[in-house]
């Protein structure tokens, strides 16, 4: 078999964009644990809101691309909050089960409302741009790819800065790290976990509200995210930021190459078993000491 | 001078046992008290109580003047009581510069749109902590290591980390847990001069330690607990004396104290 190399060029980019998108829910997952210790299982249902609210908000806003988007991410963290106050908040930090009920139930509960709101017909969504986009060569990048992959890129060097340089994103860090150090200067945890939700679920939103115009929108397009990128915050190292991006733009990868060669039941396999190697390999995940973990 | 902290019978059981059995105590202001006993004695219990890191059973705790008592520890902190622990609890992949600013409640004047925004608001609030981070920085030694991640130091230099971080805010009293155990011998005599200089400069101190010598060159007034209850209170040469405290801490006869206390001095 002979590869062709503009199929492959091909496949990888599809990969890259594919890997942030799983970055965007991966790094917001890992950001939640690192602060409030629990896995967010509904997190994959935010991203399916995020694409809801882009095919709500394109038509009302004459298909306009960027506008749509803030609407979009704007609506996720607002879903975040609400669902930190009402239910998140009541959590403590040593009650991992528990969230995991809570988070498990409550995705649930979103995707059957949302079937019986919208029905479970998929939605395509159409924008500004259409199906345009750039060739280069042979090679056919559509411009809503080009702009999803763009703003996950820019949104993860807003996290950093965040994360790095504000003292909202210390607190978050300091608590990741040592939480009782962290309350015993004053550092409010409950605002800090609520920050790191809200920010998360803007996260989810982003890349709901960007990969809506590349797959079809359904009730069900966020359930398998939630075990993949849960996998990914786990072979990236728990509460590890830069891993878990790591790890996603490897899956990424990993799944479009596979796809393009094998057959495609391999292709949704594929982290799944890296995950249980990595399990018994390198137990705390692959980058255990990480440079900047969200702590 | 006046109390600026005032414990009433504080109480605390696990499964039966009487941590602490009805404990009262205060603390003056701009003092350096340390607070001291054999071990299970009651001590850790007492400032873990007093500093929200554990729930008390009963008792007052007032805070210059105000009721903290039950309050959860960030809620303290926030009242100007800060504490540090017996094994060091700093955040190592920061650097220290993030360390004390994290603990700096200066940056409380700013909202984060005031951030986002860099608006004048934020800006005088990121300058107060950094100059307040720097004064602490230089009266510790570790200037050079500003732009470090605390990982690297050693274990006394983490410690006064962790001292310089409970002072950032300007608090009211800082309890201090064990800050010389596990302390080079050496760092002991420059930790010791860093509180009295401290002191000296109007910080109140509540001081758990095991240090006799290092108590006793620092403390005006010394609490002795013993099996949960108040055993003496009185300044270091008292203490000294005291038949019950030597008999129940120190297990020595006044003649072997007085001996330890000519050492000290």
């Amino acid at each position: 078999m002979t590869v062709d190399a503009v199929y492959l060029l091909q496949l990888t980019l599809n990969g890259i964009a594919l890997g942030l998108i799983y970055a965007l829910i991966a790094v917001g997952l890992s950001l939640i644990f690192g602060v409030m210790e629990i896995i967010n299982f509904a997190h994959g249902e935010l991203l399916m809101l995020g694409a809801y609210a882009m095919t709500f908000a394109l038509p009302v806003m004459g298909l306009l691309y960027w506008p749509s988007l803030a609407v979009a991410i704007i609506t996720i963290m607002l879903v975040g909050l609400v669902i930190y106050e009402v239910l998140l908040t009541r959590l403590k930090p040593d009650e991992f089960e528990r969230a995991i009920l809570i988070t498990l139930g409550l995705s649930i509960i979103i995707i059957h409302v949302m079937q019986y709101l919208f029905t479970a017909t998929p939605r395509m969504v159409d924008t500004q741009y259409g199906f345009e986009g750039i060739e280069i060569g042979s090679i056919r990048l559509t411009f809503t790819r080009i702009i999803g992959a763009g703003a996950a890129l820019a949104a993860f060097g807003g996290l950093y800065l965040v994360l790095r340089y504000t003292q909202f994103g210390r607190a978050m860090r300091a608590i990741a790290q040592n939480r009782e150090a962290a309350l015993m200067v004053g550092i409010r945890p409950r605002v800090v976990a609520r920050n790191a939700v809200v920010l998360a679920a803007g996260l989810c939103g982003l890349a709901g509200a960007a990969i809506s115009p590349i797959q079809l929108v359904t009730p069900y397009m966020g359930q398998f995210l939630i075990f993949k990128a849960f996998a990914l915050v786990i072979i990236g190292g728990l509460g590890n930021i830069p891993g878990a991006i790591v790890a996603a733009l490897g899956l990424g990868l990993i799944e479009s190459w596979i796809g393009g060669f094998f057959e495609i039941v391999w292709q949704e396999g594929a982290v799944f078993v890296i995950m249980i190697a990595v399990l018994f390999l390198r137990p705390d995940g692959l980058f255990k000491r990480g440079g900047m973990r969200v702590g | 001078m006046s109390a600026i902290l005032d414990v009433t019978d504080l109480r605390k059981s696990y499964a039966g046992v009487h941590a602490l059995d009805g404990v009262s105590f205060a603390v003056e202001a701009g003092s350096v008290t340390g607070l001291i006993g054999p071990n299970g004695s009651g001590k850790s219990t007492a400032i873990d109580c007093i500093s929200g890191f554990q729930k008390r059973d009963g008792g007052r705790i007032v805070l210059a003047g105000k009721d903290i008592s039950g309050q959860a520890a960030h809620h303290i902190a926030r009242a100007g009581l800060m504490r540090t622990f017996q094994t060091v609890r700093i955040y190592e992949r920061l650097n220290l510069r993030d360390n004390l600013a994290i603990a700096a409640q200066q940056f409380d004047a700013a909202t984060w749109v005031d951030e986002l925004l860099r608006t004048r608001r934020y800006r005088q609030a990121v300058e107060k902590a950094e100059t307040r981070a720097l004064e602490l920085v230089e009266l510790i030694g570790l200037k050079r290591y500003w732009e470090a991640e605390t990982g690297i130091l050693s274990y006394g230099q983490k410690k006064l980390v962790a001292l310089a971080a409970a002072l950032m805010p300007h608090p009211k009293i800082v309890v201090l847990d064990e800050p010389v155990a596990g302390v080079n011998p050496s760092r002991i005599r420059e930790i010791e001069v860093a509180l009295a200089e401290l002191n000296r400069a109007g910080e109140t101190f509540l001081i758990v330690e095991h240090n006799v010598e290092f108590i006793t060159n620092l403390c005006h007034r010394v609490i002795v607990l013993d099996q949960g209850r108040k055993l003496a209170e009185g300044t270091a040469q008292e203490i000294h004396t005291d038949a019950r405290v030597l008999e129940a801490y120190l297990g020595m006869t006044p003649e072997m104290a007085e001996a330890e206390m000519r050492g000290a001095a």
